[in-house]
């Protein structure tokens, strides 16, 4: 590979239309959060950056990130993955196996050094010289910490790579974590979820590909355009929890009414994603639409906070759930109080039951 | 002699090392292992949780198979608390199986396997006008016109169907040339292209093939909307113990499931079922003609002497697995071992599967290969008492983090080897169709259900255009891959029967999903255990939970691929990846396409394999509960 391509270039190539270039900047321009005003610098960094070189590797994972990479939607997957991008390593989709499979990725990481970006699905394994998780004949481990120090930056694509994920749960037998302590000095975005929504993964990708930097993160290094709203903030039942209507049982009439789903273990209101306003398939559903409490896959840890259907306190001072729709109904100003306290609280009592297994 | 390492296999949760001594001689292969690298120990983390939400933890064993793995667990948990769901539930957990065994063997094909069978760089000598007269000869030809029988047709005419003319050929060859020509090969770099088999097939069915390839991976996206319809999302959508879910209502419009809903389920259920007869169907056929043709009948193994199933569909509900009841109004009855199919019908010998098989010590691990040991004097045990105490003896050749050759007389794998009555089997879509094949023509399925007749239909058809008897087109890589489209049809019109299903019990006015009447830990006895059994897309799948105190006890799963890429055992021999490789004729050994090919005929996906295994040391009474060994815990 010589002459790295454009996003433009790919199109001319293609004897695609300027009008079709353009119009796809500015369905990117709107995917990746940025207000129209941006427009332009959507096109001139696709037209001047090359294809970024992605390199995609597999820790301890169950390839859902990767599958649901492929269900996005806008972009297509199969437009990013021949088009926008070189993927030039990554175990689902490559043609190769093997020993030259194995060549070509030293090849990449020689030959991009430091320009190319990571993406990283799963968890690292770190008991026992990390043996539990071997590919070609080596630790993962390793190959994680060679690929990611000569990278531009690395995504770290669902909840495993993100905080160690599945395996990472008590009482953690592969000693798996995320792999943030192990990337060295190149950037790192979480990109949280069991699996993040396809176009929260695509979108990531396409950012850094364009702008050649990593999107703005929040302190918990994810994007804040993707992790800003908790999903209780944009929920399509929230106005039923402000009236204090909620389901008590799956299938009852509150259920099929749509009503909220919070005293059936909701974690909507600690939760932060895209679930509530991007939802899945590109405005389809997502869990709570489809009448099932959100398991908050994409908060760390979330899987020793168990059981997740009847895990939700009351609400302390403020009595149950169904004075909290009675309150809330007073006013804005209350109803933001209360969700503050709520979160408070929630972290207490977890804390004091930790201390307590302890 | 030559040793040829192939690590990774990449694939789904590509954690897959195989190595094979051929010889150079003949180009057979005279030994090969085939290696489990990863171990995530989930069955550990189980302990302790509640049993309501185990299907959310343990679907997270796979990415792929997120349905059949919360199928199984709800199963479990409801086999073991005694909770028969409601009958919507039942049909749409079916939808949700049948949609994600279409989606899946498309991807398979199209993504996971073409690539080993089809070239882009062979698509580049393709004429377009010639390809676009193929198309048109194998929808003629090769179109397999099974169906369900329907009670409602919502579809005007087939929406989805291939183009056909040189134009569209044209400009898929002139991305493909771009692609190529550009040196940026992407996903395309480093395979062996300049193999021999890559000349096994016209250009033009190269063409064809490459072209399907981009289609199918836009369009495979599509075909899972039911998933997020009733799951929410996918991959893994929620499930939930005693039903479903997604509460149904013809009165509200923010219910969950409502007309407009069912509308989009409606339309992937008919995609699907257009796209495996328009698509997968003809390229399948065309490509295995040319391969059955040039002689290719290898690559079979285990599917000759030994194929398992546990049966598929239950129509209506059922009252449980342990009791027997999950087997009694299967749609498809594969539940069954067929042994020396290889030899000819007559010689092919049919036992029944029964409950007993999945609750007793007819089912047993063995750990000979794989790195762990058993308590002195313990050969096999059954998964409820299963010990797994790590040891980790490293390869043969290299050190411990830098293999170079592993130790087939010692041990080599992450995955244990499971067997029925002491034997391996092969488990999978060709295992299915093996077995009810088998059992017809034996007289042993007196009245088919309209689906095994369809599975009939379709071995017939396809024998036709192979001018082969199924007994030697099945037990081959070729049928490996032939069986798991005829069954993405299948699953099709299975997918379609049971929305019709559902639809019609809606219209008589029952619109109950779910079934909370045990949702109350304080109603569940303090002791009791389950199984849940599953036909994934890749095979015979069963979990069993241990309940104590309202908590998981105890939670082991067997799953489809440790029953086929399991390590070898000293009385039983080669597990199923392993004799199908020693079954293959290798042409280059430095270039062991072949290998490749015949080990991703089996659909390798290594996450189910993965999570088996607990830590090591102190843990291990966790999950050695012997249900057998006192007092039996009725539920």
């Amino acid at each position: 590979m010589d002459k790295r391509e454009s996003m433009w270039d790919v199109y001319l190539r293609k004897g695609m239309s300027r009008r079709s270039f353009v119009k796809s900047c500015v369905a990117l321009t709107s995917l990746m959060g940025l207000s129209t005003d941006q427009v332009s610098k959507v096109v001139e960094a696709a037209e001047k950056k090359p294809l970024p070189v992605v390199v995609w590797i597999h820790g301890h994972e169950c390839t859902g990130c990767d599958e649901s990479f492929i269900r996005s939607g806008a972009p297509l997957a199969s437009d990013l993955v021949l088009s926008q991008i070189a993927l030039e390593y990554d175990h689902l989709l490559a043609a190769a196996s093997g020993e030259p499979f194995e060549a070509h990725l030293e090849e990449t990481i020689n030959k991009y050094k430091g320009q190319y970006i990571l993406c990283v699905e799963g968890a690292v394994c770190t008991k026992d010289n990390g043996v539990y998780c071997m590919s070609g004949g080596k630790p993962f481990i390793e190959t994680l910490q060679h690929a990611a120090h000569n990278a531009a930056a690395v995504i770290a694509y669902g909840t495993c790579a993100a905080s160690g994920g599945i395996q990472a749960a008590k009482p953690n037998p592969t000693g798996s974590s995320g792999i943030s302590h192990f990337t060295g000095k190149t950037p790192v975005v979480n990109v949280p979820g069991c699996p993040p929504i396809p176009e929260v993964m695509t979108g990531v990708v396409m950012h850094v590909a364009l702008f050649g930097t990593v999107p703005p993160l929040d302190n918990e290094g994810r994007p804040k355009q993707f992790y800003g709203n908790r999903i209780h903030d944009t929920c399509y039942r929230r106005p039923f929890f402000d009236a204090g209507m909620f389901a008590e049982r799956f299938d009852d009439a509150g259920a099929k009414a749509g009503w909220c789903l919070y005293k059936l273990g909701c974690r909507g209101p600690e939760t932060y994603n895209s679930c509530g306003n991007l939802r899945w398939f590109q405005g389809m559903s997502y869990p709570i639409q489809s009448g099932a409490p959100c398991i908050g896959c994409s908060n760390a840890h979330f899987w020793d906070e168990d059981p997740m259907t009847t895990r939700m306190p009351e609400y302390g001072p403020l009595g149950n759930v169904d004075k909290i729709g009675a309150a809330l109904a007073v006013g804005t100003a209350a109803g933001v109080a209360v969700h503050g306290a709520m979160s408070v609280i929630q972290k207490q009592k977890r804390e004091a039951e930790e201390h307590e297994k302890e | 002699m030559k040793h040829v390492v192939v690590d990774p296999i990449t694939r789904i949760e590509g954690h897959l090392r195989v190595e094979v001594q051929v010889d150079e001689a003949t180009g057979k292969v005279t030994d090969a292992i085939s290696s489990g690298t990863a171990w995530r120990g989930l069955e550990l983390v189980m302990k302790d949780r509640d049993p309501r939400d185990a299907w959310a933890y343990i679907q997270r064993i796979c990415g792929v198979c997120t349905t059949a793995h919360a199928l199984g667990s709800v199963r479990a948990v409801e086999d073991a608390l005694g909770i028969a769901i409601p009958k919507n539930a039942n049909y749409i957990r079916n939808i949700m199986a049948a949609t994600l065994t279409v989606q899946d063997h498309i991807v398979h094909f199209y993504h996971l396997h073409a690539l080993d069978w089809v070239s882009p760089v062979e698509a580049l000598a393709a004429d377009a006008i010639a390809t676009a007269n193929l198309q048109n000869t194998l929808l003629g030809a090769y179109k397999l016109p099974f169906r369900a029988p329907n009670t409602s047709t919502t579809e005007a005419y087939e929406h989805d169907f291939p183009a056909a003319t040189p134009q569209y050929f044209e400009q898929i060859k002139g991305k493909v040339k771009a692609i190529v020509e550009s040196g940026q090969l992407g996903i395309f770099s480093a395979n062996w292209w300049d193999h021999p088999d890559y000349k096994l097939l016209p250009p033009e069915v190269h063409l064809l093939a490459v072209a399907h390839y981009l289609e199918m991976l836009d369009k495979q996206r599509e075909l899972v909307t039911p998933h997020v319809i009733f799951g929410g999302k996918n991959p893994h959508p929620h499930y939930v113990v005693g039903g479903m879910p997604c509460s149904i209502s013809l009165d509200d419009g923010n219910a969950p499931v409502n007309t407009a809903r069912l509308e989009i389920v409606d339309r992937a259920i008919n995609m699907g079922r257009s796209l495996v007869n328009n698509y997968y169907l003809p390229d399948l056929l065309a490509i295995g003609a040319a391969y059955v043709k040039a002689g290719r009948v290898d690559g079979g193994g285990m599917a000759k002497t030994c194929v398992l199933g546990y049966g598929s569909y239950p129509i209506e509900g059922y009252t449980g697995t342990s009791d027997g009841g999950f087997f009694k109004n299967l749609l498809i009855r594969c539940n069954g071992v067929v042994e020396d199919f290889g030899k000819g019908l007559a010689a092919a010998k049919f036992t029944e599967v029964t409950a007993e098989d999945v609750t007793t010590e007819n089912i047993t691990e063995s750990v000979d290969h794989a790195w762990y040991e058993y308590p002195a004097g313990k050969k096999d045990l059954h998964p409820w008492e299963g010990v797994t105490a790590p040891k980790f003896t490293g390869p043969k050749e290299g050190t411990e983090t830098n293999w170079k050759a592993l130790n087939e007389s010692g041990k080599y794998s992450w995955l244990k080897t499971p067997k029925w009555k002491g034997k391996l089997c092969e488990v999978g879509p060709l295992a299915r169709y093996i077995i009810i094949y088998t059992k017809a023509k034996k007289g042993l399925l007196p009245e088919p259900s309209w689906a095994e007749q369809m599975m009939l239909d379709q071995l017939d058809a396809v024998s036709k255009v192979l001018g082969l008897a199924p007994e030697v087109w099945l037990p081959t890589m070729v049928g490996r891959t032939a069986a798991r489209a005829l069954d993405a049809q299948l699953n099709a019109e299975i997918n379609k029967f049971f929305f019709d299903k559902l639809i019609a019990n809606i219209k008589s006015g029952d619109t109950k999903v779910a079934n909370s009447d045990k949702w109350d830990i304080n109603t569940w006895p303090k002791e009791c255990k389950g199984v849940g059994i599953y036909e994934a897309p890749r095979g015979a799948l069963s979990h069993y939970i241990h309940i104590k105190d309202g908590k998981t006890f105890n939670y082991q799963c067997i799953v489809p691929t440790t029953w086929n890429a399991c390590p070898r055992d000293d009385n039983a021999g080669n597990g199923a990846y392993e004799m199908a490789m020693k079954d293959t004729q290798v042409k280059v050994p430095d270039k062991p396409l072949e290998i490749v090919k015949v080990v991703r005929s089996f659909d390798p996906c290594m996450a189910c394999a993965t999570h088996m295994f607990n830590a090591k040391g102190e843990k291990i009474n966790v999950i050695t509960t012997d249900p057998y060994s006192g007092t039996r815990v009725d539920k």
